[in-house]
């Protein structure tokens, strides 16, 4: 690869050749602020606080534009460029409305953050700020189904535009008037309406765009604990951070605060769908199961301990009409399922209804369609289910349909021929994420199933129709691995407990396992990994399974860490304590100087 | 030095293109098609023809840059965005001689090998419009445009854009936003037009007088050409004398000339025999010069020298009645309304500098406003990604550099020390309105 090196505030720096100067600035720890820019929107050139001293060059050049060549001197600290820069933030912050402590960006906005490190110490701007509080485009005022929109905050870094254009691929948001009266407007002021739309919060660097779900939720100080995870409400497995709030003892609400994208190049990229963004609040919902259920000889599902409905479950299995034998059971797994819950259940079958009989585990999920542009950089797939593929890997239930769909037809079949006496049912997901499950509520109310057993987590209308309803744990709520649509195994990482009597669901499994004698044994799920690593030495995402890292609760110390999401990596680097700036002839031209006096 | 330009822009039906040929028109074209476009550019570079939108940039130097072995279209656009305060002379070329205009688009496509010229016009030049679209179906008719001209197998299509009005446009990366259908802004540079220009292929931009001179270089010889005016400022130039003159208009002159001789020789001196006080030399973005300097000549170096800018030789006179406050107030409320809003400093700085302006020239203002718009105009000169921000300092500094003391008056009586007569006629100016 070829190389250039430069120098930057005397330093020599060695980058690849068609680096620019922000970014060898930000691979190399130099502090250079900037709006406009971002690493997956490109180079826009408009924001102007990136501006630097280059040797050889009469004027100012924008770190952001410019290409690192060899021999370059730069000087990012010259008392031109501080000054320089100082006026541009002065510049942004002259109609910027400074509402921070009502703010949802208030504590981790790069406007907040750059102005205090790199702008002046005072504004001389004594005259009324720019609103759009009048006719026309509102200042704070819906902006689609997901968005809001302070029209007053914005700086016009067109980001937003950007993305709406190069990465959603249809370009709703436009920039209408001109020159001072420049505001963020989308067409008939109808809003955005993208599956993609949490993702401009987001990049937005300032509170102009806000999600209506975070509104006045937490403050990012109050968030100060940060799980670095996966989503799992679709295929794509989306590299996510879920956000703990610092609850008091007093404080009620939810323990999430929310979740953002992470950066992973390989699955996607900064972004997440909206989908992964605000569903995920299932997890916390009150339809939550929290302890174990039976239904009583009245036929009400009344709460009972764990001994009590895993007896009840040994009871109904063995209480077979001839003596001596057992009553058959039957598996329907949503794709939910992590790899380590597939594998015992797997084996349970196996233990059960004999060698091969993982295959007959019905592996259920739902398919929907989303529609997206058709040039969208970001494709939300269409299975609702985070482990489809890590399902086919494992050998546990049969190959999809043609369509993407599952193929539940021999289950179905032996269902409606009557010939399951007790279905066991695992759904860990959110409510409908397992597909049309009618047609077993159906065969419960008539009587073709003896006993419906139901694994999940929400009161679900399955849930609902079962006999005995056993409380599992979302995927915040469980070290767990999936495979994605890339086949990637991925691992979830546990963010908060489950709440109440709610178990781990691979340890359900285990319990169920030894109430029906099926002998599972394993102790943990790096067993479970261990074993299917074992079982499966060339096929590297699985044989590494062992190695593979689960993210535990970590404090994120300040605010640095919590900062934009989608830019957190150049976070540790920048900002350290400057000098405030103070313009030349200050004293004779603040506004303030009257006060001092 | 007689008038080759302008020289049958009152004659009746002179913008026909009978009366063209009659007066030899065309020929140009012919001469062109017959050498190889390296020759053509290098005739145009021994001319010394530079740049009349403003800058000065010598034309054949640009044409140079488009690169020869580019596998993409290369495109001409003619910059007809005539839009700086002061400036009328292109329209004038192209509603009365609309045909030399083709005669240089065709010589330039030629070139730098372009089969189309598109030609951006401003939003209000409608009549113009139509004028320049008569004018091209009239020339496609005698085989000057269109395929295979005069034999010589060169396609060559031009194409009038009229843009919605924007200040901005004229910039060339923003006039090419523009003609693709975007907002006109500006792009990042590098890459240069020449390079990467309209719809990412590379791209020559030239301004209509520079480009109406082509053909003369062609008939009548570089030599010719260059020794119409002063070394590295050859040629004809159209001066636009507007302001406090007896007979304001569009003026062709040899770059020979003084200030002086074109504010009291061809504009008639300063009206009513008042006397001069301040001189804009290239349109509004060039800063102002006072009468102690209008012995300068009227070329590009020789107002360089002078500490302004020959610009795009829209020079505005201003007598002993004028108001410099209200000036610099004037021309930042233009400046204010064409901002694009694209980079920060200009968007949020024009404004600011308005305000402040506005409120010394109604008397509120005080010394360390003063001050204030100097080093607001430092935080926005030359941190702009287009010229804009440069442009719309200039008369705020150098208002402030040759007449402090007129602000300093305004700040001490509280009120507008000057008796300019829109005043008295109630207006309050367009300060006023912001």
């Amino acid at each position: 690869m070829d190389t250039v090196t430069l120098t930057i505030d005397g330093r020599s720096i060695t980058v690849a050749k068609g680096t620019t100067v922000l970014q060898a600035a930000i691979e190399h720890g130099i502090q250079i602020p900037y709006y406009c820019y971002h690493p997956a929107l490109g180079i826009d050139g408009s924001c102007r606080v990136c501006l630097v001293k280059i040797e050889k060059m009469p004027k100012l050049q924008t770190a952001c534009s410019t290409l690192c060549a060899d021999g370059m001197v730069v000087d990012t600290q010259s008392p031109e460029v501080v000054e320089a820069r100082a006026g541009v933030f002065e510049f942004l912050l002259i109609n910027h409305p400074l509402d921070c402590p009502v703010c949802d960006k208030g504590g981790e906005c790069p406007l907040q953050d750059y102005s205090y490190t790199f702008g002046p110490d005072a504004s001389r701007m004594d005259f009324p700020r720019r609103t759009f509080d009048g006719e026309g485009a509102g200042a704070d005022v819906d902006f689609g189904p997901t968005l809001l929109i302070n029209r007053n905050r914005c700086i016009l870094c067109s980001r937003c535009v950007r993305f709406m254009r190069d990465i959603d691929g249809d370009p709703q948001i436009g920039i209408e008037d001109r020159g001072n009266g420049s505001h963020i407007v989308t067409f008939q002021d109808k809003g955005v309406h993208s599956i993609l739309s949490g993702n401009l919060m987001d990049v937005c660097p300032v509170g102009a765009l806000l999600a209506r779900d975070y509104r006045f939720k937490s403050r990012p100080w109050d968030n100060p604990i940060a799980v670095d995870t996966v989503c799992t409400l679709c295929a794509k497995g989306c590299s996510i951070t879920a956000w703990l709030r610092a609850k008091p003892e007093w404080a009620k609400g939810p323990r999430l605060a929310r979740v953002t994208p992470r950066y992973n190049p390989q699955v996607n990229d900064y972004w997440m769908c909206d989908i992964g963004r605000f569903e995920y609040h299932f997890t916390e919902s009150d339809r939550r199961l929290r302890r174990p259920l039976r239904r009583t000889d009245d036929g009400v599902l009344q709460p009972e301990g764990w001994r009590g409905v895993l007896a009840r479950l040994r009871e109904e299995f063995e209480a077979a009409d001839t003596p001596g034998e057992r009553r058959t059971i039957a598996f329907l797994a949503s794709a939910h399922a992590s790899i380590e819950e597939l594998v015992v259940l797997g084996q349970i079958a196996r233990a059960l209804n004999g060698e091969g009989a993982e295959r007959q585990v019905g592996v259920s999920w739902r398919v929907s369609e989303k529609p997206q542009p058709a040039g969208t950089k970001f494709k939300v797939p269409r299975v609702d289910a985070p482990n489809v593929a890590g399902a086919i890997d494992l050998g546990v239930g049969a190959p999809p349909l043609e369509d993407g769909g599952p193929d539940l037809s021999a289950l179905k079949a032996q269902v409606e021929a009557g010939r399951v006496d007790v279905l066991y049912v695992l759904d860990p997901g959110p409510a409908g994420s397992i597909g049309d499950l009618s047609w077993v509520i159906e065969a419960r109310a008539q009587g073709r199933i003896r006993l419906l057993v139901v694994q999940g987590v929400l009161m679900t209308d399955l849930a609902a129709a079962a006999d005995l309803v056993l409380p599992g744990a979302t995927y915040l709520e469980k070290d767990a691995c999936y495979t994605n649509e890339q086949g990637i195994v991925q691992a979830a990482s546990r963010a908060i407990a489950p709440p109440g009597d709610a178990m781990e669901d691979w340890q359900i499994l285990v319990n169920v396992g030894a109430a029906l004698g099926a002998g599972v044994a394993w102790a943990s799920t790096a067993e479970i990994r261990a074993d299917v690593a074992a079982a499966m030495p060339d096929r590297p995402g699985y044989a590494d399974l062992p190695r593979l890292a689960f993210a535990k609760p970590a404090i994120a110390r300040t605010w640095l860490q919590t900062s934009n999401p989608s830019e957190r990596w150049k976070w540790d680097a920048l900002f350290k304590d400057l000098p405030p700036v103070k313009f030349k002839g200050k004293a004779e031209t603040s506004p303030r100087r009257d006060l001092d006096d | 030095m007689d008038p080759v330009l302008t020289s049958h822009i009152r004659e009746p039906n002179g913008h026909t293109l009978e009366a063209y040929l009659r007066r030899g028109g065309y020929s140009g074209l012919r001469k062109a098609l017959s050498l190889p476009p390296g020759e053509v550019i290098e005739m145009v570079k021994a001319s010394g023809l530079r740049g009349r939108g403003g800058a000065g940039f010598p034309t054949g130097m640009k044409w140079q840059f488009v690169p020869k072995d580019s596998p993409k279209p290369k495109y001409l656009c003619c910059n007809a965005d005539e839009s700086e305060p002061g400036t009328f002379k292109d329209h004038v070329l192209m509603e009365r001689n609309p045909h030399l205009l083709l005669e240089g688009c065709a010589i330039g496509c030629h070139a730098i090998g372009a089969k189309v010229a598109y030609i951006y016009i401003r939003g209000e030049f409608y009549h113009v419009q139509r004028v320049l679209e008569a004018a091209i179906e009239e020339a496609r008719a005698a085989g000057f445009l269109g395929r295979d001209i005069l034999g010589s197998g060169f396609d060559c299509e031009i194409y009038v854009h009229r843009g919605a009005g924007a200040y901005e446009a004229g910039e060339e990366s923003a006039l090419l936003e523009s003609l693709e259908g975007k907002r006109a802004q500006p792009r990042i540079r590098p890459p240069f037009p020449a390079v990467v220009g309209l719809y990412g292929c590379p791209t020559a931009i030239n301004n209509v007088e520079t480009l109406c001179n082509v053909p003369l270089i062609l008939t009548h010889g570089p030599e010719w050409f260059a020794s119409l005016g002063p070394e590295k400022n050859g040629g004809p130039k159209l001066y636009c004398i507007s302001g406090h003159v007896e007979k304001p208009g569009v003026y062709e002159a040899s770059m020979h000339v003084t200030l002086r001789e074109l504010i009291y020789g061809y504009a008639g001196g300063i009206r009513g025999g008042r006397a001069l006080k301040a001189v804009i030399t290239g349109g509004s973005s060039t800063p102002v010069i006072l009468p102690g300097q209008i012995d300068a000549q009227a070329s590009f170096d020789g107002l360089l020298k002078a500490g302004s800018m020959l610009g795009s030789a829209a020079i505005i006179v201003m007598d002993d009645t004028t108001c410099m406050v209200w000036l610099a107030e004037n021309l930042l409320h233009f400046y204010r309304h064409e901002s694009c809003g694209k980079c920060t400093p200009c968007r949020e700085g024009t404004d600011w500098l308005l305000k402040i302006l506005h409120r010394i020239e109604a008397g509120d203002g005080s010394m360390r406003d003063i001050d204030l718009l100097l080093s607001v105009s430092r935080n926005i000169g030359g941190k702009t990604l287009c010229p804009f921000g440069d442009a719309a300092i200039a008369p705020v500094v150098s208002t402030i550099q040759h007449f402090r003391h007129e602000y300093e008056a305004h700040v001490r009586e509280g009120r507008c020390t000057c008796p300019a007569e829109w005043r008295e006629m109630g207006n309050r100016g367009p300060g006023a309105r912001a």
